[in-house]
């Protein structure tokens, strides 16, 4: 017994070894740009991805050798896009916030696999499996030990990745450029006081970790069955839990880290199968955890380790001298110019309702609606983001919470849609205040991040129980929700009084989030992103007020999930809410306004309306003399510009954390308001003249 | 009299280091107290050590009687205790009115999520009364609806203090106030809280490095060094005092800052 619980243990342990060593490699990786930087590149993932699709594609489409394949794509493409990144953005971002970096580099791993997947003319096809880098290599085994048999591919792993973490450990102790990359690593002031260029020596380091990404990417990419680019999302949250355990400071523990993830998890995936033979409950946790651990493991070190935490205040000096932002454009707006901007507004959705009411056909009623339904959905980010300030990456979770709690009520209890959204929403708002409670300790980046892993986990193993996604096997056929029924109310009867429905809820919540923001709940959120220890000063309690802003907002986010869910008559998990999804979803309204109402309305209307009214060149067709038939022939464009033209508008956030719309409303809107503020001015100094005349 | 807070033989000490070592301080009611040290005396420790920021390694601190040693930075604000900031700290964003509005609500307990929804949370027209008084006070009415970003910096220290009043504090500590003022408005500065003080009738804990300031504004001084109270009493005399002299006013006499070169 004791024997083969040690064999089993070796065997686990030869078995985590190659995934380890690669996990290793990425955390390395991650970070080296972390401490030469300050970014906290979640775009880590996408690079690793568009490494391993280049190879594939050069592989099988192009049947080039293995050689030039590897080359091309991660001795050539992958420093390369690092390099243009840290050129065209990071550089010059070395001041901007922890926080503002990661929603750029949040906003980069959207748009970057969109965007070589449209310039390569990439797509995943199932059923084509990616190979490795060494010829035959998930087919030929090596058994050195005699109880765990390695195939090439990881042995290929295991050699390569401590070959670069070789050349990496020779590079810095043998080389000048290495010694200065590691004075930057340690403190990048210092370094730049003793007169080396730390922007050389951040190019440098960019252009490194992006290899290693690059060759991770194409190392783990025989482990996958198709090359998806989310699956490669969940190698940012394993680089991550390396980096963590390093505390992101130390690439020696970054390693290690890396290692004991891979060992952690081939052990558990032996072990807890055979726990769960004696005790049947832990049997789905055994089944679902496994995919899950990174996210698990990631979450708990967040939460659990108080060393992170302190670590955290010594990552980011230059969290306390964020620049303000700035006011509002509707805080300075002359009446004037509000009244004509509400004139243009009531005229405006006139004209959109009286089309939706009366001419669209039922295609575009669907979109119109599923636009103010994410409209809704969206109205939580303005919450969390735009009033608390802080990034949560789970609103999509939150928001599939909804959806999932209509179908189940409605599927087993028969209930009223309508109220099971509300219980679906009263739900989400308490998983989000339990949530809030373990990681608001941390804050800031690690809080982001957190919420992140919780999304996996939520992807990864909620979805999959019998009492939320209706187990896998439901999820092929479909969580059908079916329209309420209101009293004679039938809003199943038509898309358009759903639509009615959809808007009635939305000025609901619309007016309750105004209502929020200019109350005791918005002032006091204010209060703490403009100087945390002087609200704290005055007792408010950041815990508290930041619980209530979770709440909320994941009460939003539920009862937009379940409006979509019946809306689309399915939770259609995969399609709507998925961890990849809510991250479009922030960087969508972030890009736009994540501040403002307005702004969530837009970012709705973007994610729905842009592809078919923009890319598809529909809005041609309602000029004069444009029909379908004489398009020009550009059109349609592929729908997926749209995470590449959002993603990369988020880049803009550093500079304008207000958003772009909000920032073009004020710019556009200036030079009228300084006319009409100039004439009260005018007009005062003549009354009193005039007064001064009478007297 | 009685002592509002008497805190007791506080120590600190960071990885090895002793920051502080046995302070105790007593600050009575209505009083105006400072507490003076060269550059890594332990003010700021200490301070932080009053306020919760840190957890001193031993010692208690008690408020109005009450042992406030665990309670978190807010929860000590909540009791009474408010602050002004070395380095401003103010809300950005935010026009003057509504810091001091903030602080009121807070301070009063009024807000709630469903008062929120219906519209009670925004600011009440007592409450801008109440407001608009204290800004009267501080001689800052006319700013009431400026940005606190247009704000200069002794007017900024002004709002921080009208921001603390708000929340009625029978102690109010001032962290550096003169520092980055000049010599008239810290005098200006110097005024002003000493009139609303006769008016309200608070403690004062005064923490500083400028000597005429303390000479002028305190009544009892204590003095830090190395972590350790080397001397207190009236402020006078203390100053007079000869460890002090050495220790942080080296031979000058108080007022000869001026003749130096």
């Amino acid at each position: 017994m004791l024997a083969s619980f040690g064999e089993d243990f070796f065997r686990a342990l030869l078995q985590g070894t190659p995934p380890g060593t690669v996990y290793a490699l990425i955390g390395l990786g991650f970070v080296l740009t972390y401490k030469t930087s300050g970014v906290f590149n979640l775009a880590f993932g996408a690079q690793a991805y568009i490494s391993a699709a280049m190879f594939f594609k050069a592989r099988q489409d192009w049947e080039w050798g293995i050689v030039p394949a590897l080359i091309l794509s991660v001795f050539v493409l992958a420093p390369l896009i690092g390099l243009t990144l840290e050129r065209l953005i990071f550089r010059n971002l070395r001041t901007a916030s922890a926080v503002s970096k990661l929603v750029i580099a949040i906003g980069l791993s959207v748009a970057l696999p969109a965007l070589f997947e449209l310039l390569a003319n990439y797509k995943p096809v199932a059923g084509r499996p990616p190979t490795g880098i060494v010829p035959d290599g998930g087919s030929v085994f090596y058994d050195p030990f005699g109880i765990y048999p390695f195939s090439r591919d990881e042995l290929a792993q295991i050699i390569v990745a401590v070959a670069a973490m070789l050349l990496l450990g020779a590079l810095f102790r043998l080389t000048a450029a290495g010694l200065a990359m590691r004075g930057v690593v340690e403190s990048p002031r210092m370094t730049e006081l003793a007169g080396i260029p730390a922007d050389r020596i951040s190019a440098l380091a960019w252009a490194i970790s992006s290899m290693f990404a690059g060759m991770a990417g194409v190392l783990i990419a025989p482990r996958l069955n198709t090359l998806i680019s989310t699956d490669f999302l969940t190698l940012v949250i394993i680089a991550m839990a390396a980096a963590a355990v390093g505390r992101l400071v130390s690439l020696p523990r970054a390693l290690v880290g890396g290692m004991a993830l891979g060992w952690f998890i081939a052990l558990f995936n032996t072990f807890l199968p055979r726990w769960s033979d004696d005790y049947t409950w832990l049997k789905p946790f055994q089944e679902n955890l496994t995919p899950s651990l990174p996210f698990v493991v990631l979450f708990g070190i967040l939460v659990f380790w108080p060393a992170i935490r302190r670590s955290i205040d010594a990552a980011d000096p230059l969290a306390g001298v964020d620049p303000p932002p700035p006011a509002l454009a509707s805080a300075t707006r002359h009446p004037l110019l509000t009244l004509q901007t509400r004139a243009f507004g009531v005229v405006f959705f006139s004209f959109i309702g009286w089309v939706a009411f009366t001419q669209a056909d039922v295609r575009w009623v669907s979109l119109l609606t599923q636009a103010v339904i994410l409209a809704t959905i969206y109205l939580s980010i303005t919450v969390i983001t735009g009033f608390a300030g802080q990034i949560s990456l789970c609103q999509g979770a939150f928001a599939a919470i909804g959806g999932f709690t209509v179908f189940q009520m409605a599927d087993r209890y028969e209930m009223s849609v309508l109220l099971a959204a509300l219980i679906g929403a009263l739900i989400a708002a308490l998983v989000g205040a339990l949530l809030s409670l373990p990681v608001l300790r941390i804050g800031g980046v690690w809080l982001a991040i957190a919420t992140l892993a919780f999304a996996f986990f939520f992807d990864a193993v909620m979805v999959k129980f019998s009492w939320v996604g209706g187990g896998s096997t439901a999820l092929l056929t479909g969580t059908r929700v079916p329209r309420p029924v209101l009293g004679p109310l039938d809003f199943g009867a038509s898309d358009r009084s759903f639509l009615a429905l959809a808007i009635v809820v939305f000025v609901i919540v619309a007016v309750g989030v105004i209502q929020l923001r200019e109350g005791t709940i918005g002032r006091t959120l204010r209060a703490l992103r403009g100087s945390e220890v002087a609200a704290e000063s005055i007792g408010i309690s950041p815990a508290r007020a930041r619980i209530i802003a979770f709440a909320v907002s994941a009460f939003i986010a539920g009862l937009g999930g379940a409006m979509l869910a019946m809306q689309q008559k399915d939770v259609n998990y995969g399609q709507n809410f998925t961890p990849f999804a809510a991250m479009f979803w922030l960087v969508l309204v972030v890009s736009l306004s994540a501040r403002t109402v307005e702004g969530a309305a837009q970012a709705g209307a973007a994610f729905v309306l842009f592809a078919p009214v923009i890319l598809d060149g529909t809005f041609l067709t309602w000029l004069p003399f444009i029909t379908e038939d004489n398009l020009p022939g550009f059109f349609p464009i592929p729908g997926k510009w749209r995470f590449v033209l959002f993603g990369l508008t988020a880049i803009q956030f550093a500079r304008h954390p207000e958003g772009m719309v909000e920032f073009g409303k004020r710019r556009a809107t200036r030079k009228r308001n300084e006319r009409y503020y100039a004439r009260d001015a005018e007009r005062a100094a003549q009354a009193a003249a005039e007064a001064g005349m009478a007297t | 009299m009685t002592a509002i807070l008497e805190s007791s033989r506080i120590a600190k000490s960071f990885s090895g280091i002793q920051a502080l070592t046995d302070v105790s301080i007593d600050v009575m009611e209505g009083e105006r107290v400072g507490l003076i040290g060269p550059n890594g005396a332990g003010k700021t420790t200490f301070f932080n050590c009053l306020l919760g920021v840190l957890t001193p390694d031993t010692g208690t601190v008690r408020f109005h009687d009450r042992d406030i040693s665990e309670l978190p930075v807010h929860k000590r604000a909540q009791a009474g205790i408010g602050r002004t900031f070395q380095r401003i700290e103010l809300f950005s964003d935010t026009t003057v009115r509504e810091h001091l509005l903030i602080a009121e609500r807070v301070h009063n307990e009024r807000g709630s999520f469903w008062k929120d929804l219906i519209g009670r949370g925004r600011p009440q027209a007592d409450e801008i009364d109440r407001c608009d008084a204290v800004l009267e006070l501080l001689g800052l009415a006319e700013l009431g609806d400026e940005p606190v970003e247009a704000l200069s910096l002794g007017q900024g220290r002004l709002v921080e203090v009208g921001r603390a009043l708000m929340t009625e504090p029978s102690l109010l500590l001032l962290d550096e106030p003169s520092s980055g003022l000049d010599r008239e408005e810290t005098a200006a500065l110097a005024t002003t809280l000493r009139e609303i003080q006769a008016e309200k009738g608070f403690a004062i804990l005064l923490v500083e490095h400028d000597v005429d300031l303390v000479a002028d504004f305190t009544e009892r001084l204590y003095v830090l060094d190395f972590g350790s109270l080397i001397a207190e009493g009236p402020t006078a005399e203390t100053l007079q005092h000869p460890a002090v002299r050495t220790a942080y006013l080296g031979t000058l006499e108080v007022g000869d800052q001026e003749a130096m070169p």
